[in-house]
């Protein structure tokens, strides 16, 4: 093809543009590198893509010498010119941006869409060109534009870079001017005194140093008088595909058990790939796409059931002292579905990593993952339930928790508690389904059956069942019920949250009350605390932050935990607008209502002599 | 009799907004088919396979002369949204859409941060260079707010936003929070919001208060830290986080051609291209509270660059090494402005 592998070691370069500056005054020299030694640069300007923030006209204003890269005026610019609209500061009139391409033989014109380009931006400035006198040394050494250079590594050297200004040059003759480059001693570059042109002179290497730094020096001697300008003379290092994946310490192969977390996107396992090249997060899909990994399987369970999973991650390397980037890949080994507690199985699963662009056949990793998928047993652990209920506690007062073994470790398996119908009449209780299936909450639903006095123990069966599986499981609850009626209180509100002081929370039951009072939970914090006072049917339960499945069947058993109405006073609301997270003072609630948090130190002050004199 | 329109005496284009000079080319024929065209041309096509099509060019140098061509928009006009996709839809077909500086879209800020501090002065009757040892300029800020009714609106509307939890996964919506912040900063008039914005700080609890001031837990801040020429891009596929960054690197871009290192010497229009990139993916924000140095940044890091790190770092530098933007926020804080005969 006629793509070439010239490029440019900048990828903008800037100049100022004066006006009435003479045709043929030279602006600035741009400088190619080579891919190979036998390439030959030439630069062209493509008239069709010259797009300015002025107008087209000025396409002819410059041109560029094709061998060396010196960038000129082709006509003398005057005010008629510059008659563009005015923007900013009234400084600088305006930016034209010329597109200079490269190719490696005389240039052709259809070529202009294709080619390697840089982009020269010229500001035109609403001036006569100063005087060299009125130049201050930093302006008569270097341009705005900073000294930062990239040169490709594994390439062979050339000169990338001129120091003196050719404009500044052609202009103020009588000024001596040069230059040095400094802290380059042992480095792979050269200053050339006769043309002030800076060379790189070896085959760079990024894996062994990405940056060197260093100082550009520039002397401006008027007479008796010298002047030192020093800046920063910086050379990047630009990486290719030029190192083949490794393995961190050997490890190739791990272990990845299926137990208790089945869900769909577990992370089972992930093994990590090494890579002394750098991976750009940007654009991610291209470097994914670069660095594949790809499970090896003609099975098509197992291709339905894993997926590859990699995130890549800039890490450093420090060869010979000096920090360079390097790239830590890991392959994660994730479910793609979730799998039944039915299912038994073990194998070894390969996943294997490619570095496409690397050119050798060390590219290919392979990573290998001990698959076991273990089967999750449906059962009650060895042991029955008994419950001990109080014969006061009120409607969705909780009583346990009903779990079948390790289900709190369980992530997927979704397990449905149902109790079965005992042959007697009483049936105070029923289950409501914890959270992610994971546990039945035990509550009472029928409280006039704790009062009535046949009722005494009470047994049920509970059934666990695995929605997917369908297996189940059973085991006996026993329910006691105990204590003695307490006579009810004249004028108590359905919910504890409504009362705002100890003695009448305390005396009072509730919707949730576990044995036929209201308890108090007294804070002790200051200010806004999550430890607020306040009066609530079981500390256990509520509030604790969170609004769970028994206590949201009924606003009245916790506002504090699922209110989503005002809060007054001062308050932070809990996790998705529900519930009061923290409060000042003490926290009350009218279910369905308001909420009100506040202070209850407001004691009758007695009138003191500065009152009596007021009033 | 009265010039054509958008052309001042001495013969010069002056810019007109671009939804007018919209209509203006609506009137016209040849202006409106040209504009239907160039506007099918760039309809998911890149500038140089656009470029390459005859019809697509002629298109681009017909509206090249019509008033579109310099047209410009208002920050918080009627409309901004309409005008800045008519912007863009002349202007990438322009530039090559690569640039690592664009163009303000923006009409230049011609007020002065001297018009900021009477009108401060005026509003909290103080003299605004007044300071004392013990004084906080953020909480004498925020008491100024609280006594204006439309800024107080605007500030706690955005605080409530800003703050709601929605789950222990999503501490908040950032979009919503980020919409309130935009017209927070956008409606509110820069006497108030600069205040809140840039004022200087003696002690820890003043800059971390400064610091807070745009809820960074929310509108900031995230999870990760995405590498800043991703964010960059995201910005630039969305116009109005496009123009505003473009405003930004117009008004704050340091330069050796001024004292101050702002163009123009041009405060008020640096700090105020900063006000307007909160609210967006590019959202700046004060990296800590220190009250030493000022380092501003949004929220990205240049790990992960690959070979454009160079690049990456040029772009970074423009919000952490900013003499330019650092002098503008300490001239404010200090209550000194440019003088600058006209």
């Amino acid at each position: 093809g006629v793509a070439s592998a010239l490029y440019f070691p900048r990828k903008e370069y800037l100049e100022n543009v004066y006006i009435d500056e003479p045709a043929g005054m030279p602006l600035l020299r741009i400088h190619a590198l080579k891919d190979s030694e036998e390439e030959v640069a030439h630069f062209h300007l493509c008239q069709n893509l010259i797009i300015s923030r002025t107008r087209s006209h000025e396409k002819s204003w410059f041109q560029i010498k094709e061998k060396t890269g010196l960038l000129y005026l082709s006509k003398s610019l005057d005010r008629e010119d510059f008659n563009v609209p005015s923007v900013g500061n009234g400084m600088t009139l305006s930016k034209v941006i010329l597109y200079v391409f490269l190719s490696s033989h005389p240039f052709q014109e259809k070529e202009c869409d294709s080619a390697t380009h840089t982009t020269v931006s010229l500001s035109l400035i609403n001036a006569t060109t100063p005087a060299c006198s009125s130049l201050t040394a930093r302006q008569l050494c270097f341009t705005e534009m900073d000294l930062s250079f990239h040169i490709k590594e594994n390439k062979p050297p050339g000169t990338f870079h001129q120091l003196q200004l050719p404009s500044v040059h052609h202009l103020c003759q009588n000024l001596s001017i040069s230059y040095k480059l400094l802290a380059a001693e042992g480095l792979p570059f050269r200053y050339n005194e006769n043309t002030t042109s800076v060379r790189v002179t070896q085959r760079l290497d990024r894996e062994e140093r990405e940056r060197y730094e260093l100082i550009a020096k520039c002397t401006v001697r008027e007479g008796f008088r010298e002047m030192h300008v020093e800046v920063p003379f910086l050379v990047n290092v630009l990486d290719e595909d030029d190192s083949p994946p490794f393995l961190p310490n050997g490890i190739d192969t791990v272990d990845a058990v299926v137990e208790f977390s089945r869900k769909e996107g577990t992370v089972l396992a992930a093994l990590a790939v090494y890579d002394a090249d750098t991976t750009p997060i940007y654009p991610l899909e291209s470097s994914r796409k670069k660095y594949t990994g790809t499970i090896v399987t003609d099975d098509p369970w197992i291709s339905e059931t894993f997926r590859v999973e990699h995130v890549f991650d800039e890490i450093h390397f420090s060869p010979n002292g000096s920090r360079v980037r390097g790239t830590r890949h890991e392959y994660k080994l994730v479910l793609n579905k979730t799998i039944s507690v039915t299912e038994h199985r073990s194998f070894q699963l390969d996943i294997l990593v490619n570095d496409t662009e690397y050119p050798g056949p060390e590219r290919l990793v392979m990573l290998h993952f001990n698959v076991s998928i273990l089967p999750v047993n449906i059962q009650f652990s060895n042991m029955t339930y008994q419950f001990t209920v109080n014969r006061n506690a009120e409607r969705f007062a909780q009583i346990g928790k009903i779990c079948i073994e390790n289900c709190m470790k369980f992530r997927g398996v979704n397990i449905t508690y149902k109790l079965l119908s005992p042959n007697v009449s009483c049936y105070p209780v029923a289950i409501l389904q914890g959270r992610e299936g994971k546990y039945g909450s035990l509550y009472v639903n029928d409280s006039s059956v704790l009062r009535r006095p046949e009722c005494k123990e009470i047994q049920y069966t509970v059934q666990a069942t695995d929605k997917q599986s369908r297996k189940h499981t059973k085991t006996l609850l026993t329910v006691v019920l105990d204590g003695t009626l307490l006579k009810n209180e004249e004028g108590c509100p359905d919910s504890c949250a409504r009362s705002k002081h100890r003695a009448e929370c305390e005396e009072c039951g509730g919707l949730g009350v576990l044995t036929g009072r209201c308890q108090w939970r007294q804070g002790s914090g200051k200010g806004i605390t999550t430890n607020y006072s306040t009066c609530t049917p079981s500390i256990k339960t509520c509030p604790d932050g969170i609004c769970d499945v028994v206590e949201s069947r009924d606003p009245a058993v916790c506002p504090q935990d699922c209110t989503s109405g005002n809060v007054i006073g001062g308050h932070g609301k809990g996790i998705g607008n529900l519930g009061i997270k923290s409060g000042h003072g003490i926290c009350y609630c009218f279910p369905r209502q308001n909420c009100y948090c506040e202070k209850d130190d407001i004691k009758e002050q007695l009138c003191d002599d500065m009152c009596k004199t007021v009033i | 009799p009265p010039g054509p329109v958008g052309q001042d005496p001495r013969g010069w284009r002056v810019p007109v907004d671009c939804v007018r000079a919209n209509e203006l080319c609506a009137g016209e024929p040849s202006c409106s088919s040209r504009y239907r065209t160039l506007r099918q041309c760039l309809a998911g096509r890149d500038r140089n396979t656009m470029l390459a099509n005859k019809e697509c060019q002629a298109a681009l140098e017909v509206l090249q002369e019509s008033p579109l061509y310099d047209c410009r928009c208002k920050r918080g006009m009627k409309k901004e949204l309409q005008c800045l996709q008519i912007y863009w839809s002349i202007h990438l077909g322009l530039t090559e859409g690569e640039e690592f500086y664009e163009a303000s879209p923006y009409e230049p800020v011609t007020s002065r941060l001297s018009d900021i501090f009477r009108l401060a002065s005026i509003f909290s009757g103080m003299e605004p260079a007044a300071t004392t040892s013990k004084s906080n300029h953020c909480l004498d800020a925020a008491k100024a707010c609280n006594l204006n009714d439309n800024c107080k609106r605007l500030r706690s509307g955005y605080i409530s936003t800003c703050s709601r939890e929605l789950s222990a996964a999503e501490p908040c919506s950032r979009r919503k929070c980020h919409k309130a912040l935009r017209q927070f900063f956008d409606r509110v008039p820069g006497e108030f919001t600069f205040r809140l914005l840039f004022c200087s700080c003696k002690d820890q609890a003043c800059a971390e208060r400064r610091r807070q001031t745009i809820v960074p837990s929310c509108s900031y801040e995230d999870k990760e830290k995405p590498n800043c020429l991703d964010l960059r891009s995201a910005c630039r596929m969305d116009h109005l986080c496009r123009s505003r960054l473009a405003d930004f690197h117009t008004n704050c871009q340091a330069t050796f051609q001024s004292l101050t290192s702002c163009p123009g010497d041009n405060y008020q229009a640096c700090l105020g291209s900063y006000a307007g990139l909160i609210g967006f993916d590019m959202t700046p924000n004060y990296v800590d509270a220190s009250t030493t140095s000022i380092t501003i940044s949004p929220w990205c890091s240049c790990k992960g660059s690959g070979n454009m790190e160079e690049e990456c770092e040029k772009f970074l530098r423009d919000f952490t090494e900013n003499p330019c933007l650092r002098n503008a926020i300490q001239a404010f804080g200090n209550g000194t402005d440019v003088n600058v005969a006209p």
